[in-house]
């Protein structure tokens, strides 16, 4: 088995427990932890524009380590969390998903591509802005081009997380106990899907 | 397009027969969160899916899935 497989078996492995439940129980906290992983690339992204206006200068050095230690802190926790609240839909290989996840994971690949579409579309809209004329803005310095790309590969990296976790509902109970206590409700009752 | 209703009553076999939901699903091969949005008609399975459920519980599909919702139990006496 490859290292690669390893690490999927191992990943899949540590989906099938609950973790950090408290942070993902109730859509709001969902959302909420969507929105702190959206203002972590929000947060590299204005890096790249503040590097844009006022890099090479020691000033710039700071200002990438504060704004990158900034996106980090939002980004590193949120996306954490949100693999454990989706049991890896996003991460995991297809063949380690059952069909509900590869569904489910299909809907939010085609929200996040769209969204990744527009996001293009404004970024290229706005430098081609920038750079029109002599200004000073005209010359784009290799710190802000570079940390743009990490930007741009972050966010199309994390773009279908942060969709399937916006979408998730809220999931089963995790625990035997619960399990049982489920039983004695669901018994008389019936399900149906819309 | 929205999707047309499925009822079903997994949670009624499962409960008669006394399985899990951890146990379904790892005889399904499905992740057991799976078995719980099945169970509270948030996700609507396959065809193949919905015939391994009915061959788990060994029943004909159409008692375990339906297009109409399934008359309450005891209405029928």
């Amino acid at each position: 088995m490859s290292w690669r497989e390893r690490w999927h078996a191992h990943t899949a492995r540590s989906m099938e427990h609950a973790m950090f439940v408290p942070l993902y129980r109730t859509r709001a906290r969902r959302r909420l932890l969507v929105a702190t992983g959206a203002t972590g690339l929000l947060v590299m992204w204005a890096d790249a524009v503040v590097s844009w206006y006022i890099a090479p200068s020691d000033t710039a050095v700071t200002v990438n380590f504060v704004l990158l230690t900034v996106a980090l802190v939002c980004y590193l926790p949120s996306v954490t969390t949100l693999n454990a609240a989706t049991r890896g839909l996003a991460s995991l290989p297809e063949r380690r998903l059952d069909e509900r996840q590869v569904a489910e994971r299909l809907r939010a690949y085609t929200v996040a591509n769209t969204l990744m579409r527009l996001i293009l579309t404004l970024v290229v809209a706005l430098v081609l802005a920038s750079m029109w004329g002599d200004g000073p803005a005209a010359r784009v310095p290799g710190a802000a081009i570079a940390l743009g790309l990490i930007a741009v590969w972050l966010t199309h990296l994390v773009l279908p997380l942060l969709v399937a976790g916006w979408r998730l509902p809220d999931p089963p109970p995790d625990d035997d106990d619960r399990d049982d206590h489920d039983d004695h409700h669901q018994a008389g009752d019936q399900a149906g899907v819309a | 397009m929205a999707e047309e209703p499925v009822f079903n009553r997994i949670a009624v076999l499962r409960a008669d027969r006394g399985v899990s939901r951890r146990d379904l699903a790892a005889a399904l091969g499905v992740h057991y969160q799976t078995v719980g949005y099945l169970e509270r008609g948030e996700y609507s399975p396959s065809l193949h899916l919905a015939l391994r459920i009915a061959e788990f519980f060994e029943v004909p599909v159409e008692v375990v899935f339906s297009l109409k919702p399934f008359p309450k139990l005891g209405s029928t006496l």
